[in-house]
């Protein structure tokens, strides 16, 4: 489980750790979005070389980002051979009943790894340079103008860092469940399937009871502190856009712009 | 069943930079039958120290026998298992492992998984629910029904009907009333006298350790500092208080009546001891006037 990444945030004052979380958001999302442009060599390789440049001004090795990647690999290789065997047009090589492997194929294989590795690396970014409380004060701060529409935007920010907030609680409480049903003789991760599905349980159910139990006493907790939602409330960390946030957003504007005149 | 721990040492995330030292050189014996207390603060290894001795963690060097089952760093989780049997373990806050549909399911559930039958399982486990004082309507019932007192007794009955031969408690009253608790270590000391199980406690309650234990082991920083009977170790108030730990309320009485020139030899634990010997100090004094 330690090899879950997310909320993993590596101490740092790189220029990317000193962004203001808002730019760091949409930029990531922003930049998922503009990958979606690329359909050439020129416009992939432009992409990578922004990935790299950005993960050289956070000033954390290469190896972390890499290790995002790895939970993912079997989803991407799944896609990627999805795309080599089934995809039509181009000069077929190799045919076998609804198989065929084609040049165009192997190019879009190589195309959807690239996507997919260059998405995983920005978002990994994001969340090694900025800790889950900014993220969420950031996300909170990006949805305002969603209020307009009825949008719950406070609670869905308190509903994350919450959530955040609580992960290493959850993993601590369930190695302590695990033991004690290791004690009762239940066996984790040995013996068939079924065995296997049917050890989860004993498991599962006093998380979620526990789980529920805590989520109770904080919402007492809170009220009994005056909470009364979101409106009105005051932060203690302010967040202030600076012009390196500006010259971030022109930059990806320029990459933009860049994509569309050399896609084909 | 006795247990044997030979210069076990434990990292936490050993061989990482996270590594972080938590029991070191720790040697000590239980032997079999007694009633063990272990004792020392927070942070102080009690905890890292049991889930040794039931093969929740194997040490990172050392090796400790635990009824007949060696255990050292390179023993395979196979073996573990086999070990696991013969002793029963009470975390904290037990009735957080609950999850059976009924009461009677979930104590039946250790039994069941260490290979005895339903019908077996079901037998032991209405056994065990009278033991520890579960009224036979609750059986029937979910045990998330239940209030907090009554579940802890069914998540005791569930570590009980492994039918251990060595019983683990860890803080096992925290949080009961005090009916309860007195129930619970009343419950506990009648196990260790009629069924001859080797039971060790972790606790806070210095009166639990004067009353039920034979055996005292102190621990601090990850280090056994002491290894003893309680006798020996509550007659040193000014050891305890250096190292932050209090006296039984008894002995607690017993220094200050030796502060006030009333010797008592040996220390009393109980207050039935302390009540005997102040009447014989009484009646050799009263003695003494009339004649």
């Amino acid at each position: 489980m330690d090899k879950m990444l997310l909320g993993r945030y590596i101490n740092g004052d790189s220029l990317i750790h000193r962004m203001d979380p808002r730019a760091k958001l949409f930029l990531s999302f922003y930049f998922i979005v503009i990958v979606f442009l690329c359909n050439n060599w020129q416009t992939y390789t432009l992409m990578v070389a922004i990935v790299l440049l950005c993960v050289k001004l956070s000033e954390i090795s290469l190896g972390f980002f890499i290790k995002g990647v790895r939970p993912l690999i079997w989803l991407i290789l799944f896609t990627v051979l999805l795309q080599i065997f089934f995809s039509t047009g181009g000069d077929p090589y190799w045919q076998w009943g609804p198989f065929t492997v084609t040049d165009a194929g192997i190019i879009n294989g190589v195309f959807v790894f690239c996507r997919f590795v260059l998405i995983i690396f920005m978002s990994t970014l994001l969340t090694l340079t900025t800790t889950p409380l900014e993220i969420s004060d950031g996300l909170e701060s990006l949805l305002k103008p969603l209020l307009a529409l009825k949008v719950p935007v406070y609670e869905i920010a308190l509903m994350l860092s919450i959530a955040l907030r609580f992960v290493p609680t959850l993993m601590d409480e369930t190695t302590k469940i695990m033991n004690a049903q290791r004690a009762r003789g239940v066996n984790f991760g040995e013996g068939g399937l079924i065995k296997q599905i049917k050890a989860v349980i004993p498991l599962l159910i006093p998380l979620f009871v526990s789980s529920f139990n805590r989520a109770e006493d904080l919402a007492t907790a809170m009220e009994a502190r005056g909470y009364h939602g979101g409106a009105g409330r005051t932060k203690y960390r302010k967040q202030e856009w600076k012009t390196k946030d500006t010259l971030g957003v022109v930059m990806f504007l320029l990459v933009t712009l860049a994509l569309v005149l050399l896609r084909k | 069943m006795s247990i044997d721990i030979e210069k076990l040492n434990f990292e936490y995330q050993s061989k990482t930079p996270f590594a972080h030292r938590a029991l070191t050189d720790v040697s000590l014996q239980i032997s079999d039958g007694s009633y063990t207390a272990i004792i020392g603060h927070t942070g102080s290894g009690k905890s890292t120290l049991l889930q040794h001795l039931n093969g929740l963690l194997r040490p990172t060097s050392g090796q400790l026998t635990v009824a007949g089952n060696l255990i050292t760093p390179e023993t395979k989780n196979k073996e573990l298992n086999e070990l696991r049997r013969h002793v029963g373990f009470v975390f904290q806050f037990p009735e957080a492992q609950l999850f059976e549909e009924t009461v009677l399911k979930d104590i039946a559930f250790a039994p069941k998984n260490f290979g005895k039958s339903e019908e077996e399982s079901e037998q032991i486990a209405r056994k065990m629910a009278e033991l520890v004082g579960l009224p036979s309507e609750v059986l029937e019932r979910s045990p998330f029904e239940l209030s907090g007192g009554q579940m802890r007794r069914v998540a005791i009955a569930g570590v009980l009907a492994m039918e251990p031969e060595i019983l683990i408690l860890d803080e096992p009253t925290a949080g009961l009333d005090p009916k309860g608790r007195l129930e619970m270590m009343q419950m506990f000391a009648r196990l260790h006298k009629q069924q001859h199980l080797t039971i060790i406690l972790v606790t806070h309650q210095m009166n639990d350790v004067a009353d039920y234990a034979d055996h005292v082991i102190v621990m601090e920083a990850g280090q056994v500092i002491a290894d003893s009977t309680p006798a020996e170790v509550f007659s040193h108030p000014d050891w305890l208080a250096q190292h932050h730990l209090g006296l039984p309320q008894t002995t607690a009485f017993a220094a200050k009546l030796k502060d006030a020139g009333v010797k008592l030899d040996p220390v009393p634990l109980t207050d039935q001891a302390l009540a005997q010997q102040l009447a014989g100090l009484l009646a050799k004094n009263g003695g003494g006037q009339h004649g």
